[in-house]
């Protein structure tokens, strides 16, 4: 039981990484990002082919940061564009439409050219030992990762200027404008830190299981499931929900297996949005 | 210090002001009065560049500013309370006075000077906005524009929700400010407050400036007797 529990706590935290990107884009703008999974997955592809190519892990991990990072920024500068000429409920369905389609495109790009191709990194040494649970070190690891990076995250946006200003435009984008804040250069550094984002989500999974070519639609499928539970726009929303999910699923799956866990899944997040149609800690319209 | 001439604007039902022209000079206390559905609003979006004039002219200090983006308006010195204050309400008071000086960090001395002048702001620093109440509200909303340190404070209907005693406490923080120099744009419905504060005013009637004249002239029209000061 305490072995699910911190197995949960693993998975969760990763969850929460992972939503924090979902949640802050559609927070701040109104923008869904349906291809948000496929951003960690080409991620994962450049680390790959990087050290297929004789590159030292770190120095490809590096570029895969970056390639996530680039990747938030073309989205900004490309398809998003007609998106942000729209207002309201119109912004959110060509945003979901148009990050839908791109998913499909990058997927199939992918699962054609790569097929084989998965990241997985191992870390050498064996299982670490914690509160008499023994945890495999590349889970232990991923989380110290995301537990940092998680703070980090926290730190920026309670603690800097600019961390302060991103979320001004995510409470009230008229009274952000007025006191100076640009909205659009907001939306565009935080994108840029989404895809960093995406890309380490790709890198902290890799230390736990192989993320393949194909994993793109089941990253941003328990994103959204997370985000939604979470709280539209709320960072530490995801993060809590992304460990209470974290747990319901692998609790579920070693008691009745993992087809029956999603739908657990699914159950405990629908049962949420009828309880708190805002998300545990999410922004009341 | 602000020029506005022949501004045209509205939405998409039609234009709400037609023509409209007024000027502040610097140091200058001036009122736009007018009842609800005038368009004070609206003619302050306009200046603000949340909403884009048809035609019309807004200069700061000789430089025009339509089609300049809000954000930039704002760091050019002007800082503007819209009637719904816009405040962050889930960030605490502290919080919403530092994103006032954005892009730069909150300065020591204007800060203290907002606390000086709204003690209570002081107390009510790590409170979140959207738990206070509807006076320090205002008192916040304004007290984030003055961290910007602005050339030329517009305040739109300050005394909305406010009661009567409240009411009469913004307009003397206001005086303080103008005592200290700033100049003041402020569009109200309350006109005796604002005839009481400021130098000189316009009067906005169905869109349109109908009327413009020291506070004094103001309050000796009958026309402006009748409709806002409740004299026959």
């Amino acid at each position: 039981m305490i072995a699910n529990l911190l197995d949960g706590i693993v998975l969760g935290l990763q969850f929460g990484l992972l939503a924090a990107g979902l949640t802050l884009v559609y927070g701040l703008g109104g923008v869904l990002n349906l291809a948000y999974g496929q951003m960690a997955v080409i991620s994962a592809t450049t680390i790959v082919l990087a050290m297929d190519a004789g590159m030292p892990v770190f120095p490809a991990i590096a570029l895969g940061l970056a390639a996530g990072g680039l990747l938030g920024l073309i989205f900004d500068l490309t398809i998003l564009r007609p998106v942000y000429q729209r207002q309201g409920e119109a912004r959110v369905l060509l945003s979901l439409l148009l990050t839908l389609g791109l998913a499909f495109v990058i997927d199939g790009y992918l699962s054609w050219k790569y097929p084989t191709k998965a990241l997985t990194l191992r870390i050498g040494g064996g299982p670490i030992e914690i509160i008499g649970v023994r945890m495999v070190r590349g889970a232990v690891v991923a989380s110290i990762i995301t537990v940092v990076v998680l703070g980090v995250l926290l730190f920026f946006f309670r603690k800097t200027t600019l961390g302060r200003a991103v979320r001004s435009v995510i409470e009230d984008e008229e009274g952000a404008r007025l006191v100076g804040v640009d909205p659009r250069r907001i939306m565009r550094l935080i994108l840029v830190m989404t895809g960093v984002l995406a890309a380490l989500v790709a890198v902290t999974r890799s230390l736990v299981v192989p993320v393949s070519t194909t994993a793109g639609f089941e990253l941003t499928v328990s994103a959204m499931i997370v985000t939604v539970v979470g709280g539209l726009g709320s960072v530490a929303g995801a993060v809590l929900a992304g460990i209470v999910l974290g747990i319901i699923s692998t609790v579920a799956a070693s008691t009745v297996g993992t087809v029956l866990s999603l739908v657990i899944l699914l159950v405990a997040a629908a049962v949420t949005i009828l309880i708190r149609p805002s998300g545990l800690l999410g922004v009341r319209e | 210090m602000l020029e506005v001439t022949g501004i045209t604007a509205g939405y998409q039902g039609g234009d709400v002001i037609r023509d409209v022209g007024f000027r502040v000079e610097p140091g200058e206390a001036v009122m736009i009065i007018g009842s609800n559905g005038a368009g004070k609003t609206t003619l302050f979006r306009t200046v603000l560049g949340l909403l884009p004039p048809s035609t019309g002219t807004v200069k700061l200090q000789g430089e025009d500013l339509v089609g300049i983006s809000t954000h930039r308006i704002a760091r050019k010195g002007i800082a503007f309370v819209p009637a719904e204050r816009r405040l962050f309400p889930r960030m605490t008071a502290e919080e919403n006075l530092a994103l006032g000086a954005y892009p730069g960090r909150p300065d020591t001395a204007t800060l203290e000077g907002v606390f000086d002048l709204f003690p209570r702001l002081s107390e009510r620093r790590r409170q979140r906005a959207g738990t206070m109440s509807g006076g320090e509200q205002q008192m916040l909303a304004v007290g984030r524009a003055l961290m910007s340190r602005p050339r030329l404070l517009i305040l739109d209907e300050p005394t909305t929700g406010l009661a009567p005693k409240l009411a009469a406490e913004a307009y003397r923080a206001l005086e303080v400010l103008r005592e200290r120099g700033l100049t003041v744009l402020v569009a109200e419905q309350q006109v005796p407050l604002a005839l009481a504060f400021s130098n000189r005013g316009y009067v906005l009637e169905n869109g349109s400036i109908s009327k413009a004249g020291t506070s004094a002239e103001l309050a000796g029209d009958p026309d402006v007797r009748r409709a806002y000061l409740g004299v026959s």
